[in-house]
């Protein structure tokens, strides 16, 4: 198993001005990603819309993650990526 | 859950330390009023989660509620410790800053908290959906059965599946014999009989019998994973609505930075430091964009999520706002409002010869044919549980019919083989049927014309009903076929439609869509590949039926996952309540703002309950559209199909 941590900026200019409509989105896209196969940790920031995510490097590959952000209408910028374990 | 849960304790904590920290001035206690400053003081930072919300956004060059908040209760803290003595507004005498400061972080805590909660409900439908995907699967390994977890099952492989346990992959039957509950899928509540060479899908419940199946697709590639992603991305798709509330939010928090300094200087000069401070800290308070940013995206996903719980795809907030607009619905004929099958619908018989007679015969004469009125007859014989024998021999003469024996009695199907030996009246008969659409055969038996099987294709058992109640909404249909007039009419005054168009090409069909949409909101619905053009021309395309195929669901904007068309209106009517709803709250929540902003600019409230009146806003907003979950469609009276 090979872990590999990325951190992306997700951005979506959807709720404005409002914490319980920002967690909302966050959630959701939280649970969406959560569910891909191979994505072991997820964590998304309602406020600034950064992800970090760990998933195992031989189940899913990165752009199939990023791809799922895209559909679910998230704009995907990678920060950082590296290998954990 | 356990943040939820995390969530609420905070909430009693702080509600207990505010309530001591106002309780104790009133007893005997040493240094009471030292305890109640640091008991209110603890409480005012439990409400943390406000603080860092509003200071981490602005960081983030995003000014919010919470950070409103923020600035309101710092000021309330402070003046509190500065001004012991100092009363809030006339109203609230007898509270004073600190105290507030404390109540305000707890209602606008409880109110972030109830907010989750009632939100995180509208998943509540998904989550039903994800918590039916199998975890594991049962496979047969080296002549073994070994249970392993779902994603390690490779195409190709077979999986056991006992009476009572879901199935865990899509795949085909191999072997054995059960009824499958397919509701997660279709919304067909009623078990569909499987056994070998069925399609089977994951998720979906094997009652009674075991079977072995050929896995085909399994985990993120199940119809199932595909319908879970569908609704969570048409969930996040917004309805052109939000963009009103969208424009409004954005100025609002600035132009109320403004808003509350002018309140600040004005009431300075005319009222003094102490006023002025209470009404900025009450304006700061109420001004909370929360029920209008929140009004249409709860709303969207809450009547999405009700759709898939009713084996509706909507494909986003767009194709809701385009739903309630619709003012006709045309149907593709075969396969949508008719079941796609001929099937034997009546049987005339002659003589002494009755129904299961001729049907028999004919039977035995087509028993190895794969024509498909052959099948039809096959098919009625079974229901009729009759025994068909082999025919002795049989010849298919293409085009005409079948020349069989069966012993020593001779047997002519068809009306080109029997059209020297047929009685007058029957002919008669045979003609009248055919205009009315259906196709006759008759039945001959050593050259005496015993009984006409009269095949057709079906209506739909729901085909009536789902015109009908469209009807009631006021909305027009049509149907559309490539079929003969004959054959349209026929079909069309079965169901009640308004209008039919007759033998149209393909190309025809979108063209005659474009006709429609003159004066018309249009929705179209098809099987979602053979009509997709034409989907694709109309303003609402709906596939119906689309469980299991990824093209339909693809290509239609609404997809009805079983060949349930009373879902047709179902969607439309829930439509047109959700977007009132989301026009109800924009409305409502602006009206709301406006009108405790003015209260609080004009000192007629003081900070909790320009809180409690925001908080108010918010929720009833959120209520509101997740109530939008509940609705269901009228039942359907029972009908045999």
């Amino acid at each position: 198993m090979s872990i590999e941590k990325v951190i992306l900026n997700a951005l979506k200019t959807d709720c404005t001005g409002c914490s319980t409509c920002a967690d909302f989105k966050a959630d959701n896209l939280q649970h969406a990603i959560a569910r891909l196969n191979g994505v072991t940790k997820v964590k998304v920031d309602e406020i600034t819309g950064k992800t970090t995510i760990e998933y195992d490097t031989q189940k899913i590959i990165l752009s199939k993650i990023t791809e799922r952000f895209e559909k679910l209408g998230y704009q995907v910028e990678i920060v950082s990526r590296e290998e954990i374990r | 859950m356990r943040e939820q849960f995390k969530g609420v304790v905070l909430v009693i904590l702080l509600g207990l330390f505010a309530l001591a920290g106002a309780l104790i001035p009133g007893t005997q206690i040493a240094y009471a009023h030292e305890i109640s400053i640091a008991l209110t003081l603890i409480a005012v930072a439990l409400g943390y989660r406000i603080y860092r919300h509003g200071i981490r956004s602005l960081l983030h060059k995003n000014i919010t509620a919470q950070l409103f908040a923020t600035i309101a209760i710092f000021i309330s803290v402070i003046a509190g410790l500065v001004i012991p003595s100092a009363s809030a507004t006339g109203t609230a005498e007898a509270v004073g800053y600190l105290t507030a400061s404390a109540i305000v972080a707890f209602i606008i805590l409880a109110g972030m908290t109830l907010e989750d909660y009632i939100i995180h409900r509208t998943r509540g439908a998904l989550e039903t959906l994800i918590k039916m995907s199998p975890k594991t699967a049962r496979v047969r390994r080296d002549g073994k059965e070994v249970q392993v977890p779902i994603d390690e099952v490779k195409k190709g492989e077979i999986v056991l599946v006992k009476p009572g346990d879901n199935i865990p992959v899509d795949g085909t039957v191999l072997s054995g014999h059960s009824t499958v509950n397919q509701a997660t899928i279709t919304g067909e509540s009623i078990p569909i009989e499987k056994t070998v060479g069925d399609r089977t899908f994951a998720g979906t419940l094997n009652e009674n019998g075991a079977l072995e199946i050929i896995v085909e697709k399994v985990a993120e590639d199940t119809t199932l994973a595909h319908l879970i992603q569908l609704v969570e991305e048409a969930q996040e798709k917004k309805a052109p609505i939000q963009n009103i509330a969208d424009r409004f939010t954005t100025y609002f928090l600035p132009i109320m930075t403004i808003v509350s300094s002018s309140v600040f200087v004005a009431s300075y000069f005319t009222l003094g430091f102490e006023v002025a401070l209470a009404r900025t800290v009450t304006v700061l308070l109420v001004a909370c964009p929360c029920a209008l940013s929140i009004a249409v995206p709860v709303a969207v996903a809450a009547t999405i999520g009700n759709a898939s719980m009713n084996a509706i795809i909507i494909k986003g907030g767009t194709h809701i706002e385009k739903l309630k607009d619709v003012t006709l619905v045309a149907f593709d004929k075969t396969g949508t409002l008719t079941i796609g099958e001929p099937r034997v619908v009546e049987v005339k018989t002659f003589g002494n010869y009755s129904e299961a007679d001729t049907i028999k015969y004919a039977a035995i004469a087509e028993k190895f044919s794969e024509h498909p009125l052959s099948k039809a007859i096959i098919a009625k014989a079974t229901e009729m549980n009759l025994k068909i024998p082999d025919p002795t021999d049989f010849k298919t003469i293409p085009g005409q019919g079948v020349d069989a024996h069966f012993g020593n009695k001779h047997i002519l199907i068809g009306r080109k083989m029997t059209e020297t030996i047929i009685s007058v009246e029957a002919n008669q008969l045979m003609s009248k049927v055919e205009s009315e659409g259906k196709t006759v055969i008759p039945v001959a038996l050593d050259k005496n014309v015993i009984g006409i099987i009269v095949v057709a294709d079906t209506v739909r058992a729901n085909s009536l009903e789902a015109i009908q109640r469209l009807k009631r909404l006021g909305v027009k249909t049509a149907m559309l076929t490539g079929d003969n007039v004959r054959t349209a009419k026929s079909i069309a005054d079965q169901v009640g439609v308004d209008e039919y168009h007759a033998e149209l090409l393909p190309e025809q069909k979108v063209a005659y869509i474009g006709e429609l949409k003159k004066g018309n909101v249009v929705a179209m619905v098809g099987d979602g590949v053979n009509d997709a053009p034409a989907l694709a021309n109309s303003d609402v395309g709906f596939a119906m039926g689309a469980a299991g195929s990824d093209v339909a669901i693809e290509t239609a904007d609404v997809a009805l996952l079983g060949d349930d068309l009373t879902k047709v209106e179902y969607a439309i009517s829930l439509s047109r309540k959700a977007f009132t709803r989301m026009k109800g709250n924009i409305i409502y929540a602006f009206i709301w703002n406006i009108v405790a902003l003015s209260l609080a600019a004009f000192g007629i409230l003081n900070p909790v309950l320009a809180v409690v009146l925001a908080e108010a806003g918010c929720i009833s907003v959120v209520i509101n559209s997740a109530l939008l979950l509940l609705s269901k469609p009228k039942p359907l009276a029972k009908i045999k199909g």
